[in-house]
């Protein structure tokens, strides 16, 4: 194989190949979806994200969460997702529609993701475990997020959004944890999380 | 130009005269690229001792954003990958290339600026991860500012392999050319496509996971393997002056690589939200794999069966030999995790970390120290210092990742198994997994030791200190032994 | 067969790159004059064994495909589904409230309750003997409904620790998922009361149905605490059934 063309062109065309499966496919299939509208209900599936939402995607994505969490329910029959609670239902691509980026992940060091604000609706929760994560779930090894939260003076009175802390994290007296901006807006994207709609290319399973 | 000989020149004369001028016409390129990989490689390790400690001990360093787990980590593969694998595979390459056309390297300028961006471009994107700007898709974390200067440089450094390789001396065209050509030519598309379709116009989310393991897998498939594959195929069968075993092996090795390994992308996304039939193509891509792998494999064994022990004096071959049987092993246990029956188990655990190090450092990375023990004397016209700096090198270095690989396949495996067993809390899988990440944790500690040894060996060469040594540098040489026969 | 460089014309191509240089074969550096020449290839035959091995394995990858692709289509996300609608078979036996709400428990309530039960001490109320689970101390079975269907807030004691949370509603999830969630709770971990019915849940949810706010103690205490006597349940013996009383509405003026 001695000549430049026969290599560059077998080369290419290989490339090609992967190139239309694995780039161009997903593109047509799966990067063009509209939502579904559910005639019973009216409920548009998947929901559009809050602008605090979106914004919280960057948060998520600046602080690197995808690296120990996942935010996928795998099908049936390819491990235990479902039987954990993770998920009403496997998640399907339509799912990911109005995620940029997507955080698929592909560590489990701490539990999927795809379905937390079902399973914990609670802000509060969110904020004291991103804050201290071992004061809401003991055993925990995720680092705190404290220098998303300010210790600021109380002036007057306890800020509404001052974060309930117990000691040894509770500030000093006359002191309260208030969650930044990107605290906000990554608790309120956590809380978007939830794909446990039916879609007509994956309704729920059978119990 | 004249050269001055005081004897009638024989050819082989000749033909060593020739190589003199081609090593020398490469020196300042290489030295550019390897220089920058040392550098980076000891900025990657640093950062994954931090992430290894974080892990076992969340609260260390954790008051600051910008050390958080979740940027160090990626600051690491982002260094390790693109700061160290990627310069050294490239200063290695371009050496290989100049030697195999048998024409002085041209266009060093082309390769000059492409050093210049390729560091600024990873300068920035470690700056942006630390900083919080990092895109959090695997491979792909460099914010728009420093992946684009990458691309430049892989730009330019793809020009200049094709008129290098057009220009080349008329001839037979060696294995490790093809996989080097392929490589340069790959590369650029990959990262150019991946980078316009994630980060600059990101598409729908539904398709995202698709294109990015497609990059991600080909950036080890269609870059770092076939680099490293050229560098053995050039240096196994140039140090024992045995040629390769076969020349049809290495065709349908090659042709096999290109196509098979470009459709494994979606095992890393078994079970996940895509088409069935996709993954289920990538699974049968993967079990394909074998085809190249065993392939490579019998022609890189039998090139040097017979002559083992030559693996006891030559530091290049020694990591080559090392390397190569490494790209087998973590070839084959890649080909394994891709069964969804055993990918249910592995998905998502320490265990994939594992398989990466096996591939990327015992694999990729001691072809790269193997080559630059070769290489380098050449290029810089100095003996390696000490033969004692390369032992310590090679066995920390060794025993370092075997420890790392059996720590996390074994963390790995009882986190999976655990984590398959719904009654089992998600807690308990952690638990499992500690006392191995601790082990990680003391590899590292050995890992980090061999590369400021081999930072400390680069540097002595190339500032040419010691004695001005007559021979090759060898293991035992220190020692004064002196093996017969085996020169490299 | 094997090619031979030196055989080859030379071209001039090292003008390029030096000019005037004089370069001194002797200088040249020692590791190349020791070098042995460039790798050449050897063309030993591909054995007869690999090439059939890797005939079946394109035979293998065919039928693989073949058979887990489903059908090629992009909406078949499952390689082994074939359709959610319940094919052939012997019909499924009722799922154990219990097993299912665990998973539920496991899925909803584990992040701050604990898979022990105990809660986290000054954070999150244990249910392991609490009286609120078991219906005692002036607590009734129709309050821990209410609890589950709008929440909890405010100071309160449970076993005689106080705790000042937000308990989320969780009034989304279905009567029969509340259900088998509390049957779960008040028969684990030691606690050991009847069980909850969806048809018990689902008149609580009815009557407070006006309800926006989260309950408080204070609200609930308002409340006459009602003991469900065991309803009918799958696996417990037969009891008499006394349905509640009907609860007044709850007050659910805005501040109160």
């Amino acid at each position: 194989m001695n000549r430049m063309p026969v290599i560059v062109i077998g080369v290419f065309l290989t490339f090609l190949s992967s190139w239309i499966g694995l780039v161009a496919y997903p593109y047509f299939a799966l990067g063009r979806f509209t939502p579904f509208t559910a005639e019973d209900t009216g409920d548009i599936n998947p929901p559009p994200l809050s602008g605090l939402a979106v914004m919280g995607q960057r948060a998520y994505a600046s602080s690197g969460c995808v690296y120990c969490h996942s935010q996928q329910v795998r099908q049936v029959g390819y491990g235990s997702d479902l039987e954990r609670g993770w998920g009403s239902r496997p998640t399907v691509a339509r799912d990911y529609m109005r995620q940029n980026p997507v955080f698929l992940g592909t560590m489990r060091t701490g539990p999927d993701l795809a379905n937390i604000g079902a399973r914990q609706p609670s802000s509060m929760w969110h904020h004291q475990h991103l804050y201290q994560p071992t004061v809401v779930s003991p055993g925990s090894i995720m680092p705190s997020f404290r220098y998303l939260y300010r210790t600021q003076k109380i002036e007057g009175q306890r800020s509404a959004n001052a974060i309930d802390l117990l000691p040894p994290d509770a500030p000093a007296d006359g002191y309260e944890v208030v969650p930044t901006y990107e605290a906000e807006a990554l608790v309120a994207y956590l809380l978007s999380l939830n794909r446990n709609y039916p879609l007509p290319e994956a309704p729920e399973p059978p119990q | 130009m004249s050269m001055t000989f005081d004897h009638p020149v024989t050819t082989p004369e000749l033909d060593k005269a020739e190589r003199a001028l081609i090593d020398e016409s490469t020196r300042i390129p290489v030295l550019l690229f390897y220089g920058s990989a040392v550098f980076w490689l000891l900025i990657g390790t640093l950062f994954a001792l931090l992430a290894s400690f974080k892990m076992n001990a969340p609260h260390f360093l954790d008051q600051w954003g910008w050390l958080t787990f979740g940027r160090v980590r990626p600051a690491h593969l982002n260094a390790v990958a693109y700061g160290w694998a990627s310069p050294a595979g490239i200063g290695t390459a371009l050496w290989l290339m100049a030697r195999l056309c048998r024409v002085p390297l041209r266009n060093s300028g082309l390769l000059i600026c492409a050093a210049i961006f390729w560091n600024i471009g990873i300068l920035l994107g470690i700056f942006g991860i630390l900083s919080g700007d990092g895109r959090s898709i695997e491979w792909l974390e460099f914010p728009n500012y420093a992946s684009f200067m990458l691309f430049v440089a892989f730009g330019l450094i793809a020009v200049w392999a094709v008129i290098m390789f057009r220009f080349r001396r008329p001839g037979h065209v060696y294995v490790s050319q093809w996989y080097l050509l392929a490589a340069f030519l790959w590369f650029p598309w990959l990262y150019s496509t991946a980078n316009i379709l994630l980060n600059f116009e990101p598409i729908q989310g539904g398709a995202q996971g698709a294109v990015n393991w497609w990059y991600g897998h080909n950036a080890l498939g269609l870059w770092f393997t076939p680099i490293g594959l050229a560098a053995a195929y050039y240096l196994i069968p140039k140090v024992l002056g045995r040629p390769i075993h076969s020349y049809y092996l290495s065709i349908l090795g090659f042709w096999s690589l290109a196509l098979f390994y470009s459709w494994n992308g979606m095992h890393h996304l078994i079970g996940g939200p895509f088409p069935a039939w996709l993954v289920s193509a990538s699974v049968v891509a993967s079990m394909m794999m074998f085809i190249p792998v065993i392939t490579t494999a019998i022609n890189h064994h039998m090139t040097v069966r017979g002559n083992f022990h030559a693996l006891k004096w030559s530091p290049t071959l020694r990591f080559t030999v090392f390397g190569a049987m490494c790209y087998t092993l973590s070839s084959v246990q890649g080909i394994f995790m891709a069964i969804p029956s055993l990918n249910k188990v592995t998905h998502f655990t320490h265990y994939t970390v594992g398989h990466a190090h096996l591939g990327l450092y015992a694999f990729f990375t001691m072809i790269m120290f193997g080559s630059m023990y070769y290489i380098l004397p050449r290029v810089v016209g100095w003996e390696w210092p000490s033969a004692r700096l390369i032992r310590w090198h090679f066995w920390l270095s060794a025993i370092g990742i075997g420890v790392m690989v059996i720590a996390l396949t074994i963390g790995g495996l009882l986190q999976g198994l655990a984590l398959l067993d719904p009654g089992v809390t998600f807690m308990a899988s952690l638990d499992y997994a500690k006392p191995w990440l601790l082990l990680r944790s003391g590899s590292g500690i050995l890992l980090t030791g061999a590369h400021i040894v081999f930072a400390v060996s680069f540097t002595l060469l190339v500032l040419k200190t010691g004695k001005r040594r007559e021979g090759p540098t060898l293991f035992g040489t220190d020692q004064g032994e002196q093996p017969e026969a085996l020169i490299p | 067969m094997i090619d031979d460089p030196h055989q080859e014309p030379r071209p001039d191509t090292f003008e390029a790159n030096r000019e005037g240089d004089e370069l001194n074969v002797r200088d040249v550096h020692g590791a190349i004059l020791r070098e042995k020449d460039d790798p050449r290839d050897g063309y030993e035959p591909i054995p007869l064994w690999l090439v059939s091995f890797f005939m079946a394995l394109v035979f293998w990858g065919g039928a693989y495909l073949a058979f887990n692709s489903g059908g090629f289509e992009s909406t078949v996300f499952n390689p082994a589904q074939v359709s959610w609608a319940g094919g052939g078979g012997a019909p499924k036996a009722p799922p154990d409230p219990k097993v299912v709400g665990k998973r539920l428990f496991t899925a909803n309530c584990v992040a701050c309750h604990q898979a022990t039960g105990l809660g986290v001490a000054g954070q999150f109320p244990p249910l392991v003997g609490s009286e609120w689970v078991l219906g005692e101390d002036g607590h009734g079975d129709n309050h821990l409904v209410q609890i589950l269907l709008h929440g909890l807030q405010g100071p309160v004691k449970v076993k005689g620790a106080p705790y000042n949370g937000a308990m989320p509603a969780w009034k989304q999830l279905k009567d029969d998922q509340i259900a088998s969630i509390l049957t779960y709770i008040r028969s684990e971990w030691g606690n050991n009361d009847p069980p909850i019915t969806a048809d018990q849940v689902a008149k609580i949810r009815e009557e407070t149905v006006a309800q926006t706010e989260p309950n408080t103690q204070t609200l609930l205490q308002a409340i006459p605490p009602v003991q469900f006597e065991a309803a009918v349940a799958p696996a417990a013996p037969a009891k008499d059934n006394a349905p509640p009383p009907a609860a007044p509405a709850p007050a659910t003026a805005p501040g109160a």
